[in-house]
């Protein structure tokens, strides 16, 4: 969170009328907004069959027959999937790759913003596209796209042809992991939940061998042990292992590099996060039938959620663990073990200090955003709310949310809050 | 039934066991050691006291029979009875200790994917309320481990464990097709959204794959009643937008499980309040009651709304209001995955009484409704096996004939398909209809205004 | 052959009844046991409400629609279960020896009824096995085992009607009569009679599926 620091910490109130918008167009779509709250901006449609979006008031110079997918870059810009005569291309805050497709979807932006990838479609071929370079090898299909952070792509390629209803040739495999557009010469019934490690260099997947049998995949081979299911692996360690969550003997469990990791065998666990600090490594679990916890270091935490757990954050410095949860009907967090007694309907993506002594989110409750600090809600209602910033001394925070057609942007000061 | 209602079999079809291409490969290399290990492994490892209270418990009195569908439309043949099925099957591979043979399989397969719906009723015929559905899916999860599920149904899980749908459908035609409908829609309502990912709407809406594929209209009159009603909804563009889960009809439960992750993981990024799904049963019972299960969700962590319950919520409400209400003669069939399976049964009536002028019911109806003989993964096994399952369906074209109505309300969409199969074959001469193509047809098209 | 006469007709009644109990209470143990260990899910479902309206439901004469679909047999089911309790525990003579053994007694059902009574639980016998004959569904699931299970049940009252009636080798007879009545007793646990305990379990767990998941009546 280094570039919160360039971030307008000083000025309490910026605003922009969004209201005239609905004069302005036929319709304005759902608003984004940038990460330091500076432009608001929505996709909006112009006259019959004519797209734009509009920042901060200002359309951008070119109009599009379609626009959709549109999303704030960490620089301020914005990115829409777009459309002239057919043909699709990612425009940047009105400035499109030089590249065109028939199809476009599933734009991915890397933690800095130096990488953008999209899942293409020419011709009836599939691969990605990164940065308006489109991979060299195209294929039949594509699934589970993936960016890494230094801006390597990943995807299951379908490698082999299959007719309709052709289950021969599917038992044979017909999927390949592809990364940076070339295939690894493997071949799986079928590949899924591709992780990079942090150099963006290697490869680990879930892949099922045959109808029953599953395992992990680390680049082209997979592990030796091959068990009932498998979910989602990550490396660990400064990539020099891959830890996963494996079914065995009708549990979970988790393995790294083949082998038992952790040693309890629990009913579930799935959505492993590592803290790179400390090394911790946590997961959602669940000890005993429809109750819902979280796994640290192979030790659950002394809470349970009834009904999901639907997110896991480790503050930068690993010494927070913030979890979203449904509990009997109401969204709240758990951060450290301890559940947050407020109840919301919706509950958006937290945002944790770099020491994680501070916790913030944004809520909804009955049709009106509130924004929440460490389980404090300040009791001004919103029509729309962005997740918030924290300020790099833990001293302010950014909120940003429109009320009564007016985009506010608005620095609160956390002795205020707290 | 009177004899003027009396339907004949058509002579055209003759009543064969079928089999089919993957069946065959399948057993064709299967060895005695490994079906015996396989059915072992699955009874004794991956069941417990409820399949031994089963088939232990069952006293053999037959009381089962009167409830199935398959039972009475083949003459009472017992063979097709519930009690029956299971002794073909589960029994036999007990008392053999599963040394059972080749030909045994074969007829296994059959059985447990082509003669039973897993609907559940006889449950409510038996006395002691034994899970014939239950152990059927048992027969199908030994099956599915030993690789012979039949073809059609089998591809279909193939395509949902590749692309988490059930078609094939390919990540940039659902979004397309969605974009496409969204654009025709416009011609009604110029500003009318199909929202995608719009996070934080209040409605994920979800379908089923067999939409986009070939029935893109109803995404069409899905998204004209959304709009009009004003509703707060949106559609996920990633996978994860389709319902329906055939894994769970062949025993494939790791792949169930899979989807119905997919699923509620999509409506978790999407921070919705809640799920609505369109007009079908089976993928109502995989994400409200079996897929959810296998991963671990003992009720669905969001809650799930089927279109028929969503409707009766629009309309009540008056988010949208009837303009004339629909003329022709009306029955409804209840589809038993949301009335035997979420007792929505009485709520089916009231939106069919508040869209259509004349209703005429089914008998028996509600939980009793006798399932449309396509449900349960049936018609999904494909054509091979489809001039059975008119025969099978005998007595649910009887039951139909009976009501003289001119149109056939089905809010399912296995129901729909499989029933214009039996309208067709049987020549019953009524038209096959969603709840939404009614509401479509009779809405007043414009948009609602709250305090209007 | 004295001593094991009197063994027969002595302590082992009271093993059998012993057996009985204890063998239902096991079996109840080692289910609870097992769900536990294996299938503690249902726990997620089952709710006392939803058990009891299942159960109370199907107690009802005719009010499930099963029953009202197959009158006659659920109408000779019920008068038989009735009766398989009624006739042996209000019987004069059975009264007479717990009396004699406990000191503790109640009232008794007049000679002649019991006697009439255990003529219709006879006929009731007869009528399973003849429909087990006759019917076909239900003969394509009978086997040789399931005419034993009601020979079984049958013996008792036979033996103990021509006992009473004392048409010939009485002794004979009341020594047959407590011999098949300690096996019945004794299988009951051990065989699908056993069905006295987990009926009421497997309709717990569909009323509570129907009930509390679905929404929906079971009967
Ligand atoms: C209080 C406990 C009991 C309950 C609730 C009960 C309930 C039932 C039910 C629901 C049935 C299935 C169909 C029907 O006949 O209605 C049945 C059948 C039967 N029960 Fe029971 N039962 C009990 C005790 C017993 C006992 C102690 C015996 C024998 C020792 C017994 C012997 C039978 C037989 C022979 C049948 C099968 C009839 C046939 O052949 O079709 N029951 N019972
Ligand atoms: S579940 Fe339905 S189709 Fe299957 S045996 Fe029972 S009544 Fe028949
Ligand atoms: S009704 Fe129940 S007990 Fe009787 S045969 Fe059917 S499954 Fe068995
Ligand atoms: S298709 Fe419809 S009637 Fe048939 S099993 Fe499914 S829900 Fe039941």
């Amino acid at each position: 969170m280094e570039e919160n620091k360039s971030f307008d910490w000083s000025t309490d109130l910026k605003e922009v009328p969004v209201r005239e918008w609905e004069d302005r167009f036929t319709w304005v779509e759902e608003p984004y907004v940038s990460p330091d709250g500076e432009t608001i901006a929505s996709i909006v449609n112009v006259e019959e069959g004519v797209f734009t979006v509009c920042e901060n008031g200002e359309t951008w110079d070119k109009e599009y027959d379609k626009a959709w997918n549109l999303r704030p870059l960490p620089d301020g810009k914005f990115a829409a999937c777009v459309s002239s005569d057919e043909e699709w291309t990612l425009s940047i805050s009105g400035n499109e790759w030089e590249n065109w497709f028939d199809f476009i979807w599933n734009l991915q932006v890397n933690q800095d913003g130096s990488s953008l990838s999209l899942a293409v479609q020419k011709d009836m071929e599939y691969g990605m596209a990164v940065n308006d370079k489109p991979w060299d090898q195209m294929y039949e299909n594509i699934n589970e796209m993936v960016l890494s952070d230094t801006g390597s792509s990943a995807a299951v390629v379908q490698v082999t042809s299959m007719v309709q209803a052709d289950i021969e040739v599917f038992k044979n495999g017909i999927f390949s992991c592809a990364v940076n557009g070339k295939a690894i010469d493997k071949k799986f019934l079928n590949i899924w939940d591709i992780s990079f490690d942090s150099a963006g260099k290697n490869v680990a997947y879930g892949v099922r061998l045959d109808r029953t049998k599953y395992s992990i995949a680390v680049n082209d081979t997979a592990w030796d042990k091959q068990f009932q299911s498998v979910w989602k692996p990550l490396f660990i360690s400064g990539d020099e292992s891959v830890i996963a969550p494996v079914k065995e003997g009708g549990k979970w469990m988790l393995y790294k590099d083949g082998q038992p990791f952790w040693n309890k065998r629990y009913n579930q666990i799935w959505h492993l996060v590592v803290s790179q600090k400390t090394g911790n490594i946590a997961a959602i679990a669940s000890d005993k039938f429809g109750k819902w916890t979280i796994a640290e270091n192979d030790v659950t935490w002394n809470m349970a959620a009834d009904q999901m757990i639907s997110d896991l954050v480790y503050s930068k410095d690993g010494s927070t663990l913030v979890a979203v949860l449904k509990d009997k009907g109401f969204w709240t967090l758990a951060v450290n073990q301890k559940k947050w007694n407020l109840g919301a309907d919706k509950v958006f993506t937290p945002c944790v200090s770099s020491d994680g002594n501070i916790v913030s989110v944004v809520i909804e409750r009955q049709g009106q955003y509130f924004l929440v600090v460490n389980n404090i809600v300040i009791p001004n209602g919103y029509d729309f709310m962005a997740t918030p910033v924290i300020s790099p001394d833990n001293t302010k925070i950014l909120q940003k949310a429109v009320k009564d057609g007016v985009y506010q942007r608005l620095i609160l000061s956390m002795d205020k809050i707290l | 039934m009177s004899n003027d209602m009396e339907i004949k079999d058509k002579p055209s079809v003759v009543k064969e066991k079928n089999t089919d291409e993957a069946v065959e490969a399948g057993l064709a290399k299967l060895t005695p050691e490994r079906i015996k290990n396989t059915i072992n492994q699955v009874l004794q490892k991956e069941t417990g006291p409820r399949f031994k209270a089963y088939v232990e418990t069952c006293m053999h009195c037959g009381l089962c029979a009167e409830a199935c569908l398959y039972f009475l439309s083949n003459d009472r043949d017992p063979s097709y009875s519930p009690a029956g099925k299971v002794k073909q099957t589960i029994w036999e591979m007990l008392d053999k200790k599963g040394e059972v043979s080749i030909e045994f399989l074969r007829r296994a397969v059959h059985i447990a994917h082509t003669e039973c719906n897993v609907c559940k009723r006889c449950s409510m015929y038996c006395p002691f309320g034994i899970d014939i559905a239950y152990l059927m899916l048992m027969v199908r999860r030994i099956c599915h481990k030993l690789e012979i599920t039949p073809l059609y149904i089998q591809d279909t899980v193939n395509s949902h464990s590749a692309t988490m749908n059930q078609m094939w459908v390919k990540e940039d035609e659902w979004i397309d097709t969605l974009q496409w409908q969204e654009e025709d829609a416009r011609e009604e309502f110029e500003d009318l959204r199909i929202p995608l990912d719009k996070e934080g709407a209040d409605i994920m809406y979800s379908v089923i794959a067999p939409e986009p594929k070939f029935q893109a209209g109803l995404l069409y009159q899905a998204a004209t009643i959304m709009h009009a009603a004003g509703i707060s909804w949106t559609m996920p563009s990633s996978p994860g937008w389709d319902n329906s889960n055939m894994a769970m009809f062949t025993g494939d439960n790791e792949i169930s499980g899979r989807i119905a992750r997919a699923f509620y993981e999509t409506a978790a990024r999407l921070k919705v309040k809640k799920i609505v799904m369109g007009e079908c049963g089976h993928a109502f019972r995989s994400t409200y009651d079996v897929g959810n299960r296998w991963i671990g969700w003992a009720m669905p962590p969001f809650e799930v709304v089927h279109a028929l319950e969503f409707y009766h919520e629009l309309l009540t409400s008056g988010r949208i209001t009837i303009a004339e209400k629909f003329k022709k003669t009306v029955t409804l069939h209840d589809p038993c995955n949301v009335s035997r399976g979420r007792g929505l049964h009485d709520m089916a009536r009231e939106v069919t009484n508040m869209l259509c002028e004349s209703f005429i019911d089914m008998t028996p109806n509600r939980e009793h409704n006798f399932c449309c003989g396509a449900g349960g993964g049936v018609i999904n096994c494909g054509p091979p096996y489809k001039g059975e399952r008119m025969i099978n369906n005998k007595f649910k074209a009887e039951q139909l004939k009976a009501t003289g109505a001119e149109v056939l309300i089905a809010p399912c969409h296995n129901c729909h398909s499989g029933l214009e199969d039996i309208v067709h074959h049987y020549d019953l001469n009524m038209e096959v209809k969603f709840l939404g193509d009614i509401i479509y047809e009779t809405m007043e098209k414009k948009i609602y205004k709250p305090g209007d | 052959m004295n001593a094991f006469i009197d063994f027969i007709m002595g302590p082992m009644v009271w093993i059998a009844f012993l057996i009985f109990i204890l063998g239902l209470i096991f079996k109840l143990v080692i289910i609870i046991k097992d769900v536990n260990d294996r299938e503690s899910y249902i726990y997620s479902y089952l709710t006392l409400k939803h058990s009891l309206r299942s159960i109370f439901a199907w107690l009802i004469p005719f009010f499930p629609q099963s029953t009202k679909q197959s009158p006659v047999f659920y109408s000779i089911s019920y008068i038989f279960h009735l009766l398989l309790f009624i006739v042996p525990i209000f019987l004069m003579s059975h009264i007479v020896l717990v009396n004699e053994a406990f000191q503790v007694s109640w009232v008794a059902l007049d000679d002649g009824l019991a006697d009439i009574l255990t003529l219709v639980v006879i006929i009731a016998l007869v009528f399973f096995a003849i429909r087990r004959y006759t019917v076909p569904e239900v003969k394509y699931l009978t086997s040789y085992k399931d005419y034993i299970l009601i020979l079984i049940i049958a013996l008792p009252f036979i033996t103990g009607f021509l006992a009473y009636h004392q048409f010939f080798l009485y002794k004979a007879m009341v020594i047959a009569h407590v011999i098949s009545g300690e096996i019945m007793l004794i299988l009951i646990p051990f065989s699908r009679f056993s069905h006295m305990i987990v009926a009421p379990l497997t309709r717990a767990y569909m009323g509570s599926e129907f009930g509390n998941v679905r929404h929906a009546k079971d009967w």
